[in-house]
């Protein structure tokens, strides 16, 4: 594996407090021998309300089939349908060929119905997993929906707290949203707080292949509980402006990753924000991964910056890949901002959100091609965002830029190295 | 946690914001242990960086270095880790079966409360602040990892508009009134004008581009 950080400026004001990024990127290592991979245990929790009903529900169906093919013996599965009723339909089992024959007997009878009792599925789903935690493999539950909570707990906060609450307990959260009627804050806040993904599947006839490509991630899945520690004097302020939750303890700020599939290329955009210092003072930082297994060996990256005045700071040289990922991850949560704006009416602040980003990317783009693709993609967006847009193009852009924020493919998959995407 | 780092004497000095030379007077002190080895090759440990940073925090407030050094002499590595930077939270107490029954239980089942409740801070700095009181362990965890709802914060909605043409200006005007002036409006953020009113002298206007310099960097979130 690699880990590798680096700045976009090496010097700081002296007299301001200066904000410099930092992109550290992680190269996963390669995947274990097939047959060494600990055991997995997933529940796949099927929203069966009757907005699910034709199409939607069958490929549902079939996607876990073809996901229960993939489990070894020693993986264990559950199944979870929920409308207002929760229903288990297969209870924790381990993946034998025989388990595995009458769990899709059972679910084969299952028909769509009924409202949607989103959170007690999903909890059912997770109690299932919890019955009996694979010590070394990961343990998730995946919630398939196309509607909103409406019977339950429906609280977006409370669900995440929640899915938070379980993933410190090992069971982490990945969340499918199928078509327009679904609430996409509400699922990719899930995901974040239980350390999975959220993928929005427009067209029902791609739920097998989401779903597949998701089981066949937990399956590759090379550390878990991966964090990104930031080590450094106490002025200097850490922020993650990478979707990941972060926490500050003392002098240490500690970025929390998740779990990494092999060879994945991770980026990850800091923010640290400096005290004043006298001119030709050196500071620096620590960054360095850790992982609840202890897999990754990468050495801790430290970085220096120097105080000095300001036509050093104003002529000194720029890391573009590092404005470039800046520029990105600026970009995409303008788009998320937008995209808000956009549905509750707002068309001219939507526009606003995106132009503004788009203004200043130009001001520190020179001639760089990529930077100036980035801006005009923006401005392109803001007209398209000035007027009222279709729910279904709102959820493509909202995946789009999510993924965007988080260094995955714009459908969600896992970015693999070296250099993909980057150049 | 993975290997102990180890760090030369400008990297230490980099990391916990202090001289060299400060870090050699304290070995000289006693107030840290003495790296093993002088001269370049000399490195040092986490542990010295912890002891370092909790020196420093202990002098802010004000300690005399004696007294820094009577806390420290009652204190062993870990307690100090502990105090300076906790590692990431203590797992939950309770499991996650644990977890998902008493939130399926419903409100006012007993286990709901004692959840909605529980501390991610670690254990150590809880018991550690009380031994030595100065050192604050300061930005402890929230209560329950906060989760990223909405990508990015909401912006500032409420926004002055500025008249399309600014107020003429009033009468203490020390420009000679002959000149014909103008009002340059420059977007700071999207939510922050400067009204300038030109033409200004040379060193006025030098000292603009400054202010402008400035109050961009300090409202920037982008690199300028």
């Amino acid at each position: 594996m690699t880990f590798t950080a680096r700045s976009d400026r090496h010097y700081i004001r002296s007299i301001y407090r200066s904000n410099r990024f930092v992109l550290a990127e992680i190269d996963a290592p390669p995947a274990r021998r097939e047959r060494a991979r600990p055991p997995v245990h997933l529940a796949f929790v099927i929203d069966r309300s009757g907005s699910m009903a034709g199409d939607k529900i069958r490929l549902a169906k079939l996607a876990v089939e073809e996901s229960l093919a993939r489990l070894h013996d020693d993986d264990r599965f559950a199944i979870v349908v929920y409308d207002e009723v929760i229903d288990v339909v297969f209870p924790s089992t381990r993946a034998t060929p025989d388990a595995r024959r009458s769990a899709l007997a059972r679910l084969g009878e299952i028909d769509a119905r009924g409202s949607t009792n989103l959170g007690e599925g999903w909890l059912r789903g997770c109690e299932q997993v919890a019955l009996e935690l694979s010590a070394e493999g990961v343990n998730r539950t995946l919630l398939l929906t196309d509607g909103l909570a409406n019977v339950g707990i429906t609280d977006r906060d409370e669900l995440a707290r929640h899915a938070a609450g379980l993933r410190a307990r090992g069971v982490s959260t990945t969340t499918f949203g199928v078509g327009e009627d679904f609430d996409e804050v509400l699922l990719q806040a899930m995901a974040d707080a239980g350390g999975g993904h959220f993928y929005y599947i427009a067209n029902a006839a791609a739920i097998r292949d989401y779903v597949t490509s998701e089981v066949g991630e937990t399956l590759e899945i090379v550390a878990r509980g991966v964090t990104l520690q930031v080590t450094g004097p106490d002025g200097i302020e850490v922020e993650s402006l990478s979707p990941y939750p972060t926490q500050a303890f003392g002098g240490r700020t500690v970025v929390t990753l998740g779990d990494l599939v092999a060879e994945q290329r991770l980026q990850v955009v800091l923010r640290l924000n400096f005290p004043y210092g006298e001119i030709g003072r050196e500071t620096g930082a620590l960054f360095s991964l850790s992982d609840r297994d202890d897999v990754l060996d990468g050495a801790p990256v430290k970085l220096g910056w120097e105080y000095a005045d300001d036509r050093t700071n104003d002529l000194q040289a720029r890391d573009r890949d590092v404005d470039r990922a800046v520029a990105r991850i600026f970009a995409a949560r303008a788009r998320q901002e937008a995209i808000g704006r956009n549905r509750s009416g707002d068309y001219q602040g939507a526009k606003e959100a995106l132009s503004s980003v788009a203004r200043r990317i130009r001001d520190y783009a020179g001639r760089d091609a990529q930077l100036r693709e980035i801006v005009a993609e923006l401005d392109l967006e803001s007209d398209q965002m000035a007027a009222p847009m279709a729910e279904l193009s709102r959820k493509q852009a909202f995946f789009a830029s999510a993924n965007m924020a988080r260094m995955r493919t714009y459908d969600g998959k896992a970015t693999k190295g070296p250099q993909t995407g980057s150049r | 946690m993975p290997t102990e780092n180890q760090y030369s004497l400008q990297d230490l000095a980099d990391l916990a914001d202090v001289s060299p030379r400060t870090i050699r007077y304290y070995v000289a002190q006693g107030l840290l242990p003495s790296p093993g080895q002088v001269g370049p090759g000399a490195h040092y440990t986490d542990g010295h960086l912890a002891r370092l940073r909790l020196i420093r925090r202990l002098q802010r407030e004000h300690l005399p270095l004696a007294e820094i050094r009577t806390q420290l002499s009652k204190l062993d590595d870990e307690t100090i880790a502990a105090l300076v930077d906790a590692e990431a939270p203590a797992p939950p107490d309770s499991s996650a079966l644990d977890y998902v029954r008493s939130v399926l239980g419903g409100p006012g089942v007993a286990g709901r409360p004692a959840i909605r409740g529980e501390s991610l801070v670690p254990p150590a700095s809880r018991a550690l602040a009380m031994p030595l009181a100065h050192a604050q362990v300061s930005r402890l965890a929230e209560p329950e990892p906060t989760t990223t709802a909405e990508a990015s914060p909401p912006y500032v909605v409420g926004r002055i508009e500025l008249p399309a043409e600014p107020p003429p200006p009033t009468s203490t005007t020390p420009e000679p009134a002959a000149q014909r002036s103008q009002w340059d409006r420059i977007a700071l953020t999207s939510d922050i004008e400067l009204n300038i009113r030109r033409p200004l002298s040379r060193q006025q206007n030098k000292r603009v581009e400054r202010l402008i310099a400035i109050a961009r960097e300090l409202l920037e979130e982008d690199p300028s």
